[in-house]
């Protein structure tokens, strides 16, 4: 589903973000990716949606070379890839419904449709009628809980959070975790990348560790659970289709 | 729409400021617009007359006339050529002075104004004030054509005013073109501007959408609508005021030119008006945030 070959990222300085990675990503599987602050995560991401282009390398997603793409095409293959922001990227002047519903504008989903999915998706990431509030009417965990149902509101195939327990309390970053446990059990390849090594504790996922732009250590970590989706998990992501 | 409508009501001094030049714009238009079906109509009136008037002889004959018409009528820029009898030329004098007894003569002791003392003639309508001089080149040649004690052929021919007419109408053309040519640059540039503005501040959430999958159109598209809103208000009210303009000339205006355009002024073609208004603006503000869409567009990834 996912292959980085070779791929490295020098910017226009010189700084070499990330150097001659290599790893594939299965359907359905949990990845969590660690590193320090610097390490190439967010990089890491931003290559995956191309934002950024690698010097070196390549990357393809369900076949198709990211470099290859053609510009036109860019958004269709972003929006294969539900991202989970640092920041959030919450737009700050429109309601949570509003920032989840572009998402499914975008998307081609009937507006008929729209208010019903996004009741859904709130209730399913723990924010159950909050449509109507502005982000800055939020706490933080609620806060990365509509940017995370912003992000699966597409049922993109692939997640990729970055850093979604950056600034949250242990606790509230433990549920923000289960939760994205959960969006992988429904089917979702989930890719997380994260500094807090303690949620990697929490699963058995697969754990790729970054320094200095290099990949150091490959867990391959599965469970037949997080590796590849039941049955039922793919049936229910056809269902909300 | 909810987006562009948000927009507008974000920056409320911008988008009057937008709606108000755009309207002194399209008002500057509508009001040339007028202006030059005025002049037309005015024009036109002067052309569809009889531009030239030769008077014939008393002894001619109805092949003679016949023959000079022929004549005339085959020669380009002759649109129309008219034999006016003596007996015609008493109906229209009489028809041109109603029913004064002075200028009928009945009270006067030079007796009654009859058909043998005024000429018969020709009237000739040419298509182009060019052709005059050719048109009265064949007139001096005819025989019939009666001669001035001083041997000169009577004719009569508005020549100064037509072209004098003719070269003001199309200087008031001109400068009316050149007027909306600049104020058309300006409008889109203020739209331009106004949307590139917009654009740019909100180029965090444009990012944004860019990184979750939206089309360049889906990005512009509520600023194509804000700027579609501003054409199409600032049209109608340029529309609201030219419209008023001309409903207050029209008192010194219908004295002047009444014979040549009626007044008031049918609602047909202040319908018309407002339809070409709108169309302008319209095109007007899709130009200007197209161009403001398509340097965003360059400049995003």
């Amino acid at each position: 589903m996912i292959d980085f070959s070779h791929a490295s990222k020098a910017y226009t300085n010189g700084d070499v973000v990330l150097d001659d990675i290599n790893f594939s990503v299965s359907p359905g599987e949990f990845v969590v990716i660690t590193g320090k602050s610097g390490a190439g995560k967010t990089t890491l991401g931003r290559l995956l949606i191309r934002d950024l282009l690698p010097t070196k390398g390549k990357i393809v997603i369900d076949g198709e070379d990211l470099s290859k793409i053609k510009p036109k095409n860019i958004p269709l293959i972003r929006r294969k890839i539900g991202f989970i922001f640092q920041d959030y990227k919450v737009i700050l002047d429109k309601t949570v419904g509003e920032n989840i519903s572009m998402v499914l504008e975008i998307g081609g989903y009937a507006s008929k449709k729209i208010p019903e999915k996004i009741a859904r998706l709130l209730e399913m990431v723990g924010i159950p009628k909050k449509e109507n509030l502005f982000p800055g009417q939020l706490s933080g965990g609620e806060i990365q809980r509509a940017a995370i149902a912003r992000a699966i509101a597409a049922d993109p195939p692939i997640l990729f959070a970055d850093e979604p327990t950056g600034n949250l309390d242990k606790d509230t970053s433990i549920e923000i975790f289960k939760l994205l446990q959960k969006i992988n059990a429904d089917g979702t390849t989930v890719i997380m990348a994260t500094h807090d090594v303690t949620l990697i504790d929490l699963s058995p996922a697969r754990h790729l560790t970054l320094e200095k732009g290099k990949i150091i250590s490959d867990s391959e970590k599965k469970t037949s659970a997080l590796s590849e989706p039941s049955p039922t998990a793919k049936t229910k992501r056809k269902i909300k289709k | 729409m909810n987006t562009a409508l948000k927009n507008i009501r974000r920056t409320p001094f911008q988008s009057l400021s937008t709606v108000f030049v755009v309207s002194i714009i399209l008002f500057v238009v509508g009001i040339f617009s007028l202006v030059t079906l005025a002049s037309h109509s005015i024009l036109l009136n002067f052309e569809t007359k009889p531009q030239i008037i030769a008077y014939l002889k008393d002894a001619h004959t109805t092949d003679q006339v016949a023959g000079l018409i022929s004549t005339l009528t085959s020669t380009q820029g002759v649109k129309n050529a008219v034999y006016i009898s003596k007996q015609d030329a008493l109906e229209l004098y009489k028809k041109s002075v109603g029913n004064d007894p002075v200028l009928l003569g009945t009270v006067t002791d030079w007796g009654i104004v009859t058909a043998d003392i005024l000429p018969a003639s020709v009237e000739i309508t040419a298509s182009n004030p060019k052709s005059f001089e050719t048109i009265v080149s064949i007139m001096g040649n005819s025989d019939i054509v009666s001669e001035t004690p001083a041997g000169k052929k009577e004719i009569d021919f508005p020549e100064d005013v037509i072209s004098e007419l003719t070269k003001w109408t199309n200087a008031i053309r001109t400068a009316g073109l050149l007027l909306i040519i600049a104020l058309t640059i300006v409008c889109i540039l203020t739209i331009m501007i106004i949307i590139s503005m917009k654009i740019s501040s909100r180029r965090m959430e444009i990012s944004t959408l860019k990184l979750l999958g939206a089309k360049n159109f889906y990005i512009i598209k509520p600023y194509l609508t804000e700027s579609m809103i501003y054409g199409l208000a600032g049209a109608f009210f340029g529309w609201v005021m030219s419209y008023i303009t001309l409903l207050y000339s029209t008192p010194f205006l219908a004295p002047r030119l009444g014979g040549v355009i009626s007044f008031p002024v049918r609602p047909s073609i202040v319908l018309i008006l407002l339809l070409a208004l709108l169309i302008f603006g319209l095109a007007l503000s899709l130009i200007s945030s197209l161009i403001a869409a398509a340097r965003f567009v360059k400049r995003s990834k």
